[in-house]
């Protein structure tokens, strides 16, 4: 992975004159030209609707139905951040519809919306540095394209409800395997909801080099958005996805509820990088999961900038032996929000190893959370895993928690477990701010040689990207 | 020592039914899956769910866990999706007489 290049002149320069707050870069909104918008709540016939408008199998129609009675059935979870209490599940719209079919040219794609990605410079993105591109707009994915030759090596990149349509026995064989309907209550509702999202299969031994990138935009107020993806990487293959997400800064709330499962077969290494940057008015509530077979390496970079509450733990089962798993948590919690983030990693098979870093940022009375489980299985031997969450706390009344549970079922293994909480030392600043740097600058350094670790791991274009957003989350954070 | 223990005639576990048997302070779950009969221990292996009241598939012969999801081949008793990894105990079954038997231990 490339690493960012030291900060020069212009790059300051070029930060500098991004100094617009999130409401004029990400927080606009276009105007409404929908080919269909749900009214608000969760009833039978919105589903059975979703179901209808898809022309989907019988199967997939009752997949939804009996999710929505595990939805139904179970309660809101009570753990976690009390701001859950607050999701109204009657106030979201569950479905809306904003062009066709997916295009393969940008030319195509509706106007307001293809203005709006070329505002966040998707189009662009794709030209320079990726292998693909998804881009989904409410509730479907409106653009979606993949190079020829990855195409011609049978590399499957594709909106998932075009997957269902054009794959249907891959997407039947996987589906839902890794992260049943009724595994929890918000993995039910997007069981019963699903629209767009991310189909990727690789083939055994193929290596796509640059990045697949989706990115997920939401538009309308009060919306639900659902998306499904499901990644497949036959033995010996490779891939890294990356995903982004923005949405319009609105009064009253939205709801994202992704559901994301991996599948690393023997020898195959996927990795999946999150920029998530929702405004603060998104409920993010997200259940992703991983296995990794024999030799199979899944690494989940998880950066949470933005939404109200994020509550998501990706997690990993080290299913064979020799399988490896990494978590890169980055959680920056400012003014009214809470980063429920975490990682969850069982070592199910001897020999397999993992490492989790975590790291948080609260500033301005935000709140971020580490909740973490290592799980050693009987039997698991020879298995290795290391721990290290690490907060910073930018003021005095911001807050940091850590929840961490291992649970060791055997005894030859070597875990370990580090966790420090940190202010911004008034030490660090003089020594910065007695070589000329001044106090807002010296605040950033620090912060940014604190999560230096993790965006080291992202694709460079991302990581200058990151930088950026911290920086603007940073902006008069010195008072 | 295994011993024998009786469930119910073959006629009273139709195709699609299933049974709860205790044993001793064994839960045990019987199936009849498209005519053939298995048993596998009651408790799943990731949260204690019951799986009994769960729902058998007879096409693909696995009952899936009413309380997350987990799928188990029941001739097996493995795990076929999460969030259970450890399969179930499974029991030997004998039908002799018109009476199906279990071999418990």
């Amino acid at each position: 992975m490339a690493i960012p290049e030291t900060r020069t002149m212009t790059e300051n320069e070029e930060i500098a004159g991004i100094n617009a707050n999130y409401e004029e870069r990400y927080g606009f909104h276009d105007a409404e030209h929908y080919l269909y918008k749900a009214p608000k709540g969760l009833t039978r016939q919105t589903v059975e609707m979703i179901s209808d408008f898809k022309s989907e199998p019988q199967w997939m129609r009752e997949f939804r139905l009996k999710a929505l009675d595990h939805f139904l059935a179970r309660k809101q979870p009570t753990w976690g951040s009390p701001m859950l209490a607050e999701v109204d599940y009657d106030n979201i719209r569950y479905f809306v519809r904003a062009s066709e079919t997916p295009s393969r040219s940008w030319d195509d794609v509706p106007e307001d919306v293809k203005r709006t990605f070329d505002r966040l410079g998707i189009p662009e993105a794709e030209r320079k540095f990726l292998s693909g591109v998804g881009a989904q707009y409410e509730s479907e994915v409106v653009y979606h394209q993949v190079h020829k030759d990855l195409e011609a090596q049978g590399v499957i990149f594709t909106d998932m409800d075009t997957a269902l349509r054009e794959h249907e026995d891959i997407v039947r064989e996987y589906f839902a395997t890794i992260i049943p309907s009724n595994d929890n209550k918000l993995a039910a509702l997007n069981s019963a909801v699903w629209s767009g999202g991310s189909f990727v299969y690789v083939p055994e031994g193929v290596h796509v080099e640059m990045p697949l990138q989706a990115y997920f935009r939401i538009n309308t107020e009060n919306m639900g958005q659902f998306e499904r993806t499901l990644i497949i990487a036959e033995p010996g293959s490779y891939v890294h996805y990356v995903e982004g997400c923005t949405a319009p800064t609105y009064s009253s709330d939205s709801l994202h509820s992704a559901v994301v499962e991996l599948i690393a077969k023997p020898g195959a290494r996927i990795r999946y990088t999150t920029v998530q940057n929702w405004s603060t008015n998104v409920f993010n509530l997200v259940t992703k999961r991983a296995v990794a077979h024999e030799d199979a390496t899944v690494e989940w970079v998880d950066c949470n900038l933005g939404s109200k509450l994020t509550m998501k733990y990706p997690s990993i089962y080290l299913l064979g032996e020799r399988a490896h798993g990494e978590v890169l948590s980055i959680a920056f919690a400012g003014a009214g929000q809470h980063q429920d983030a975490g990682a969850k990693i069982v070592h199910a098979a001897p020999n397999t190893t993992s490492n989790i870093f975590a790291k948080s940022i609260s500033k301005d009375g935000g709140r971020g959370s580490y909740r973490g489980l290592l799980e050693v299985a009987k039997g698991a031997h020879g298995s290795k895993s290391k721990v290290v969450c690490d907060a910073l706390l930018l003021d005095d009344h911001s807050r940091s928690d850590t929840y961490p549970t291992i649970r060791i079922g055997e005894d030859d293994v070597n875990v370990g477990h580090e966790a420090t909480v940190s202010r911004v030392g008034e030490d660090q600043l003089f020594y910065l701010m007695s070589h000329g740097i001044p106090e807002e600058e010296a605040s950033k350094l620090i912060v940014n040689g604190f999560i230096e670790p993790i965006t080291k791991e992202l694709p460079m274009e991302y990581a200058v990207e990151m930088n950026r957003l911290i920086e603007l989350q940073m902006e008069g954070s010195i008072g | 020592m295994p011993q024998i223990i009786e469930v119910c005639p073959v006629n009273d576990l139709p195709p699609g039914a299933m049974r709860l048997v205790e044993w001793e302070d064994l839960e045990i779950g019987v199936f009849n899956c498209a005519g053939n009969v298995y048993a596998i221990e009651d408790r799943c292996s990731h949260d204690d769910g019951p799986l009994v009241e769960g729902e058998l598939d007879q096409e693909t012969c696995t009952v899936e866990c009413p309380r997350h999801g987990s799928r188990f081949d029941l001739r097996t008793g493995k795990p076929v999706t999460l969030p259970a990894y450890v399969a179930v105990e499974t029991f030997p079954v004998i039908i002799e007489d018109l009476t199906i038997k279990l071999e418990v231990e």
